[in-house]
């Protein structure tokens, strides 16, 4: 074996066509009962119907919104969109994922009615082969699908990209984020102690991680064009294991500045370091501040990634025998001794986002074989 | 407050097939696949012990296809590298569900050597059973044969993985419908 570099795979799966509902009437449905979900009577009352609704195993613990039918109608004519349209199969049951069953979801967890789009997008994003939903949502791992937002939609959601857009700042993105993990639970079947094996969970596996870069800010072209020659509104999708935290109050320089979050996201415990784990990507974040600095010095993002894989990587007798032994067996051992995060430069993933208070880094690591996915949304 | 009607937002796959498919039958003369991965080192020994077991009962071969990466580039060529192996073998034994992710795709795996119609036993760790039930009915097969093999298990050391192996390949037999005849019984 060897070691394994990453490049996207062929072949694209779209959702097959299918069409249960007369067009004729337009999305409002006119007098047709169009939606094809069963119905359940229940007490409306918040409290209630999140009780009935943990009975049925539709819940998280957080009240939910009773998806009546007016507020799914009302949703979908809104985008003006038609329910049955298949979006995805998506893993472990490959269940249709309808548009009408991402409303339902949506409505549940308090998505506003114009994120829908985006919903429509992410589902599309992980359910593509390569981001590896099969095995992420089967996982002993803490990863939950985190969502990174590019373009005018940022503002028009309220998605956070400054201060605090990791969690804390008041907006629709925990709701958002918590519509795509009801659609886990409730269409893909991922339910934690019976076909999700996930050890210890995270936060992210309740709310999401619905994060938008500071393009504004950001001395490089936004993630989205980089990734996908998307200029816009666009979702990047990332398996994400979890935030981690780099402090550094020290550093005055790109180089520096880079070394310090490089060595940091290096930790030998983490997927990407796993015999278990052929490649991975590793997720950066760097505040405004930081990125300015950064970027005069390096105005090419792939001078960037280099000097983070570089330093990305650890001294293989570092490692315990046993886990060394492995990785030597592999092959990802280098010439130059050392073991590296992730296979290439081009698979550190680099985004601006954060408040101007600056000082510090985010990096989320990556559950492995998932691949980061970027589509445009429509 | 009132009572109303809300939509249903799960989904139910309906199709399931119950039957664990054909036995493996008589083993000799047979071509036994084992599918192994990079993550389980025990399960590495015991599929090792097991094939020297397989060639004493009369297997006429006994092959490994090894599974890694499943996403992009690598994914393909395992897709292709599983279709080729499926395709050079009669028996598929299918392990190892011992983690979450490794259990859904030794399930997928074994779902997928089923659906060509090979006799097919998945192999999960006592943990992971009824997950590897659970995953199995999700695919749309419940049936699916799987045999279980102590938990924990790539813990242990060698000297007290073998005997395990030795010890399951008797009940493995059982739950793969196969048959051993009885001049390679004396001899397995």
């Amino acid at each position: 074996m060897s070691i394994v570099t990453i490049a996207p795979s062929h072949a694209k799966v779209g959702a097959p066509p299918k069409q249960i509902v007369s067009r004729d009437c337009g999305p409002d449905g006119c007098e047709i009962d169009w939606l094809a979900s069963p119905r359940h009577e229940a007490d409306l009352d918040i409290a209630n119907f999140t009780a009935f609704a943990m009975e049925k195993g539709w819940g998280d613990g957080l009240p939910l919104v009773p998806p009546t039918e007016t507020r799914v109608r009302t949703f979908l004519s809104l985008n003006n969109r038609y329910p049955d349209e298949v979006i995805a199969l998506l893993p472990p049951m490959r269940a249709e994922c309808t548009v009408e069953k991402i409303v339902i979801s949506a409505v549940m967890a308090g998505a506003p009615p114009e994120s829908l789009p985006l919903l429509i997008a992410a589902v599309e994003a992980v359910a593509e082969p390569d981001f590896e939903l099969y095995g992420m949502n089967a996982t002993t791992a803490s990863v939950a699908p985190a969502l990174f937002i590019n373009g005018p939609i940022r503002d028009r959601l309220g998605i956070p990209y400054k201060h605090g857009c990791f969690g804390g700042a008041a907006s629709a993105a925990a709701a958002i984020g918590r519509a795509l993990r009801l659609i886990m639970r409730n269409v893909a079947g991922q339910v934690v102690g019976v076909t999700s094996q996930s050890t210890f969970g995270s936060p992210a596996r309740v709310t999401g991680l619905v994060v938008g870069e500071w393009e504004e800010r950001s001395p490089w072209a936004p993630l989205a064009e980089r990734r996908a020659g998307i200029k816009g509104d666009a979702v990047t999708t990332f398996g994400g294991m979890g935030t981690m935290n780099i402090l550094d109050t020290t550093s005055q320089r790109a180089a520096e500045f880079l070394e310090m979050i490089g060595k940091s996201a290096a930790y030998a415990g983490t997927n990407g370091f796993s015999p278990a784990v052929p490649f991975c990507e590793v997720l950066i974040a760097i505040n405004p501040i930081c990125a300015q600095i950064i970027g005069r010095e390096m105005p090419n993002i792939e001078d960037v990634q280099e000097v983070l894989w570089k330093n990305a990587s650890l001294p293989a007798d570092w490692f315990e025998h046993l886990h060394r032994g492995q990785l030597e067996d592999q092959g990802r051992i280098r010439s130059d001794g050392r073991v590296y995060l992730t296979p290439e430069p081009k698979d550190v993933v680099v985004m601006v986002c954060g408040g101007t208070g600056g000082l510090h880094a985010a990096v989320v690591h990556s559950f492995g074989t998932s691949l980061t996915q970027t589509r445009a949304i429509l | 407050m009132a009572h109303g009607f809300v939509l249903d937002p799960t989904t139910a796959r309906a199709d399931d097939i119950t039957s664990p498919g054909p036995d493996a039958g008589p083993l000799a003369g047979k071509v036994i696949g084992i599918r192994v991965d990079q993550m389980w080192r025990a399960w590495d020994w015991i599929s090792e012990i097991w094939a020297d077991e397989f060639r004493k009962a009369g297997a006429a071969d006994v092959k490994f296809w090894r599974s890694c990466g499943r996403s992009g580039e690598e994914g393909e060529r395992m897709d292709r590298e599983l279709k080729a192996f499926l395709a050079s073998i009669d028996i598929a034994v299918v392990g190892l569900a011992n983690c979450g992710s490794c259990t859904g795709w030794t399930v997928h795996d074994a779902l997928a050597a089923a659906a060509t119609g090979l006799p097919t036993t998945a192999i999960a760790t006592a943990n992971f059973e009824e997950f590897s039930k659970t995953i199995a009915k999700r695919g749309g097969r419940s049936g699916l044969r799987v045999h279980v093999l102590p938990y924990p298990l790539n813990e242990r050391f060698r000297e007290e993985v073998d005997p395990v192996g030795r010890e399951h390949f008797q009940k493995l037999i059982v739950t793969m419908g196969a048959e051993i005849d009885a001049q390679n019984r004396a001899a397995a």
